[in-house]
């Protein structure tokens, strides 16, 4: 049996009188890419954040490798959690390289004294974060752009680097929010190509797509979610052919 | 002669609290207008040591320090946890009741502020001596910023300006960030302060007032938020212009108005034509 690396027990989540995540289990296995589906306002982004530590659950307990994931944001991060944002929120004012060195989860220099005493380990730390962030540019086919100002980039360039700036997290658990959305043509297998690729190395790969074909290129699992309920896990076949679900989605989606 | 000198040392000072400033609001997106009441924690406390004890001026001025340092930490840990805007509010809340309390303190002089602090460095030179120390300190501030925002801190903290969330979800918590830049940025203030009393001899409550936020906030924003010359240009603009101005010798029921008129079409003109500052590189997507 594979490892497991994210475990999700019962985890609800209201806003008012809206319920978001509605008594959410599921589990993550290192190797799987899941795939994350339901319609608009299903409550896909939310569960992300309930993870990942924007939003704390009301009730039900996360698990990364089997410890308990609590506090912020920056906690859950260097824990293992990489995640990226269904629209981007990329650092607009800075480069791409500069956009992925913020991204290590041991990083070196975040003390502004040792950040101002500029010692060799300090630069030799540097040295290796820039290596792998050039390194990861490579793969995406994106190492031209390191020092373009993100927002100059074109957009499906800006959601490859969405991507690549969260794989400067190492972490076992790779959350995705809607990565092709806008994405096209060469972007589009690069994505794909990445995706596969990080789960052969050993994440756990979680990716929200309403680009279904997308979702049945990669994935051989899915999660259906509406109303923050957990409707389905399956087969993308079985899902996708659900008369039920189908309705769900596409009535949900139209209106 | 003096007169230039005491030009440069005024220029120096505002160098400082410019800088500092620019580390706070233009680095650090952390939206707050009390810098001067920390340029004043550092003067009161170096003048009242300094009147009081008789210690070294050198001891003062580090005592001025410690206690902006200290008070800007106790106001970052008391509001930051809570949002970006509340800071802005809790800022003038602090800066108009700190003022308001020194207005009317005994030991502070009250508005009258205090006349007596110690002569310090005293002769002939005097001016020439204060200019160089202040020249000098205003040249490791800047050092300072340079160095701390052009490394992997300085980097994270502009990540964390741009995008909280986001620079959060990457691992780096923003809190402690904007702790240390803002104790660092309002120590520096207090180290203006501590110059200033010593060197005028004379402070008072007025010096520390909301305009003279605005003073600090438009050269900073004249010479270009988040660079590190900005600061430093804005500041010889916003001294040397005023003086110039007195030395067209027109009647002084036209300076003051003119002296306005003229920061205030300057700012709007910036606001227009070049957002980003004298210094500044255009922000890529923004509107020309
Ligand atoms: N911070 C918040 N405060 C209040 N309500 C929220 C908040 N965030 C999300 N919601 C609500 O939670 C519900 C689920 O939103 P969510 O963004 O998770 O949907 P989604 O499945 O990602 O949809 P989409 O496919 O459109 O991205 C929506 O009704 C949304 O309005
Ligand atoms: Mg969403």
């Amino acid at each position: 049996m594979r490892q497991e690396v994210l475990r999700l027990e019962n985890v609800c989540k209201r806003f008012g009188g809206i319920v978001v995540a509605d008594n959410i289990s599921l589990s993550l296995h290192a190797g799987d890419v899941l795939g994350l589906i339901g319609p608009n306002g299903a409550g896909k982004s939310t569960l992300f954040n309930l993870i990942s530590g924007l939003f704390r659950p009301d009730t039900g307990r996360i698990y990364l490798e089997g410890q308990l994931l609590t506090g912020p944001l920056h906690r859950r991060a260097r824990a293992g959690v990489a995640r990226t944002w269904q629209h981007m929120r990329l650092f607009r004012t800075m480069t791409v390289l500069e956009n992925m060195l913020v991204g290590p989860r041991e990083y070196p220099g975040e003390s502004m004294l040792r950040s101002m005493a500029d010692t060799g380990s300090l630069r030799r730390a540097e040295a290796a974060a820039r290596n792998r962030a050039m390194h990861v540019l490579e793969r995406m086919g994106l190492a031209h752009t390191a020092g373009t100002i993100v927002v100059d980039l074109p957009f499906g360039q800006q959601k490859l680097i969405g991507v690549a700036r969260a794989l400067m997290n190492d972490g076992r658990c790779l959350l995705l929010d809607e990565p092709m959305a806008g994405v096209e043509g060469s972007n589009y297998e690069t994505m794909q190509r990445i995706v596969r690729d990080e789960a052969a190395a050993g994440r756990a790969v979680c990716v929200v797509e309403h680009n279904v074909s997308f979702i049945k290129d990669l994935c051989t699992e899915a999660v259906f979610m509406s109303y923050g309920r957990i409707l389905q896990r399956g087969s993308v076949d079985d899902l996708t052919q659900s008369r039920e679900l189908t309705e769900l989605y596409f009535g949900a989606a139209d209106a | 002669m003096e007169y230039l000198a005491s030009t440069g040392v005024l220029i120096g000072i505002y160098i400082i609290l410019a800088t500092s400033y620019n580390l706070i609001i233009g680095y650090g997106g952390l939206n707050t207008i009390a810098h001067p009441i920390f340029f004043a924690l550092g003067a009161y406390t170096a003048a009242l040591l300094g009147i009081d004890t008789g210690l070294p001026a050198v001891i003062c001025i580090a005592a001025g320090i410690g206690v902006a340092v200290v008070a800007s930490v106790a106001l970052a840990v008391t509001t930051l946890r809570v949002s970006g805007d509340y800071l802005l509010i809790a800022s003038l809340g602090f800066q108009l009741g700190l003022l308001q309390a020194v207005n009317n303190l005994d030991f502070t002089g009250g508005p009258a502020g205090l006349s007596n602090i110690p002569l310090t460095l005293g002769g002939p030179a005097r001016g020439w001596l204060y200019l160089m120390i202040t020249a000098a300190l205003a040249l490791v501030v800047i050092w300072l910023a340079q160095r701390s925002m052009a490394g992997p801190f300085g980097r994270a903290v502009r990540a964390m300006r741009d995008d909280e969330v986001a620079c959060a979800a990457l691992g780096r918590g923003p809190f402690a960030m904007k702790v240390v830049i803002f104790a660092f940025g309002c120590g520096a203030a207090g180290l203006a302060g501590g110059m200033y009393a010593y060197y005028y001899q004379y402070i008072s409550p007025e010096q520390f007032n909301v305009a003279q936020s605005a003073t600090i906030l438009t050269m900073v924003v004249l010479g270009g938020l988040g660079t590190i010359w900005g600061p430093v240009i804005g500041a010889f603009v916003l001294v040397a212009l005023p003086q110039a101005i007195t030395f067209l010798q027109l009647p002084s029921s036209l300076v003051g108005p003119l002296q306005g008129l003229i920061f205030t079409s300057l700012v709007i003109v910036f606001l227009f034509l070049r957002p980003q500052g004298l210094v500044g590189t255009p922000v890529a997507g923004a509107a020309p």
